[in-house]
């Protein structure tokens, strides 16, 4: 047997000569990124992998090298356009020079990166989420809760050295209506492969101390932007979903609506933002107060002068009422006096009329008047004598008229 | 001000309720004097849960591990 044998090195030159020729130009790979990890010369090297859709078991498996000139406009660019740094679990869409080295064998060199594919493969995966919460009946569960009217009790989930949960506390603090706020930190890590669990396990946490929460605010340090998958997960979109107190999301991302910030009661873009939020909310129950307070007054003053403009009518009422009675009364009083007046004046007449009557009767009728008349009184020693039987022969009797007295002697008698 | 035992939500209901009571027409003044001397405890109460912090609630807060 004396067929051609290759040393390793010659056999390996060959495929890669193999290679060379027939896969000489740039190829567009789609894959999943595993295992990134840069050296200290900036290269960066990971793997591209492919899982079977059904059971996520990897299919398909390469070595992957961006070189460190390309890497540096490459990661900037893809991070610019997508929002999001190239990490490992990313679905891309890159061109690759197909290599195969005789010590290092097979790898792919990437070339260049479409970002619009993994823009549109992280919001096809959100969709694929939010769908699934939708189908469990939970995406809006968070949604449906209320703040309560004074929302000033908030447990914070963050980093506890993050730029922004100092932003997020010093804004609240020093709010400029003096509002009271109560913060409590639950730190978590808020990024990486761990930050899923570590935010889940802050929730859960709270969730044994809800009484003493109005709300959670889950915040992350604006500015640098860095790998959000964790707030694109199921589990953590979930657990939010379905937590009893309303979420209120500022994990610092402009552009992107995460899961996260999708499922939560309400989201702001930065930590500062969600601290706007509650003060705003604040003076709004303010306000509220206030209107309660101006309508209250309002109503108590209107009702206060409508007893007083009652209570003013009843008095007029009332003085009006005894001005008319007491000057009914007078007019009744001097009407009485005018009639009293009158009858008084013809029942004098009437007297002095009768006295005058009377006075001239007894006038015609006095002794002195009869005498006048030519009528005379005879008298008798003294006494009135009315019949001539009373007298004598020689009696003397005295007769008086009206201007004097005479004396006479009777002499004869007129006979029987 | 003594401590009214209410959560603001409570206290603001009651002052919601007590508002709509007035605005009715129903009561009279002696009703009205009650209502509004109420009121305006549930407001200073209100206000004080707005502006005046705590120190014992953020002490709880505090002590959660």
């Amino acid at each position: 047997m004396s067929e051609i044998s290759f040393s390793l090195s010659e056999l390996n030159l060959q495929v890669r000569d193999a290679i060379r020729d027939h896969l000489p130009d740039t190829y567009w790979v789609r894959a999943e990124t595993s295992d990134v990890r840069r050296n200290q010369n900036g290269h960066c090297y990971f793997e591209f992998i492919e899982k079977d859709a059904k059971n996520q078991h990897i299919v398909a498996r390469a070595r992957a090298t961006i070189w460190s000139n390309t890497y540096s406009i490459l990661a900037a660019y893809f991070e610019t356009e997508t929002g999001q740094p190239f990490v490992s679990g990313l679905s891309v869409l890159a061109r690759v020079q197909v290599e195969f080295h005789e010590l290092y064998g097979y790898s792919l060199s990437v070339v260049d990166i479409d970002p619009s594919f993994t823009i549109g493969e992280l919001a096809r995966n959100r969709q694929l989420i939010l769908k699934q919460l939708e189908e469990e009946g939970v995406l809006t569960l968070n949604k449906e809760l209320t703040l309560p009217a004074l929302t000033n009790r908030i447990a914070v989930i963050s980093s506890p050295t993050a730029a922004g949960y100092e932003d997020f506390c010093d804004q609240l603090t020093n709010n400029a209506y003096g509002f009271a706020f109560y913060t409590k930190l639950f730190p978590a890590i808020m990024q990486g492969e761990r930050s899923e669990a570590s935010v889940i396990s802050a929730l859960e946490k709270i969730y044994e101390y809800k009484e003493n929460f109005d709300a959670v605010a889950i915040i992350r340090g604006g500015g640098s932007s860095s790998d959000l998958s964790c707030f694109d997960s199921y589990l953590l979109a979930t657990n939010c979903a379905q937590f009893p107190l309303p979420i209120l999301s500022g994990i610092g991302h402009e552009r992107d609506v995460t899961v996260v910030d999708a499922v939560s009661h309400t989201r702001a873009k930065t930590p500062t933002a969600v601290a706007e939020f509650l003060i705003s909310r604040a003076s709004e129950t303010l306000v509220e107060l206030m209107n309660l307070q101006q309508r209250l007054v309002d109503k108590s003053e209107q009702i206060m002068q409508t007893a007083q403009n009652r209570l003013d009518e009843i008095s007029r009422r009332m003085i009006h009422s005894s001005n008319l009675f007491v000057h009914s009364e007078l007019s009744a009083v001097q009407q009485l006096s005018v009639i009293l007046k009158h009858q008084t004046g013809r029942l004098l007449q009437a007297e002095k009329h009768f006295v005058s009557e009377k006075s001239q009767y007894i006038r015609m009728v006095s002794p002195e008047n009869v005498l006048k008349r030519g009528y005379t009184l005879t008298l008798k020693n003294g006494k009135i004598i009315k019949s001539a039987k009373e007298v004598s022969q020689t009696d003397v009797i005295e007769t008086i008229f009206a201007d004097g007295r005479v004396q006479s002697t009777i002499k004869r008698l007129p006979s029987k | 001000m003594e401590e009214l035992a209410l959560t603001y939500s409570q206290a603001k209901q009651e002052l919601e309720e007590i508002v709509s009571a007035i605005e009715s027409g129903q009561l009279d003044v002696d009703a009205l004097t009650e209502k509004v001397k109420r009121a305006s405890e549930l407001i200073a109460f209100c206000k004080e849960k707005l502006t005046k912090t705590d120190t014992e609630l953020q002490k709880i807060l505090d002590k959660i591990d």
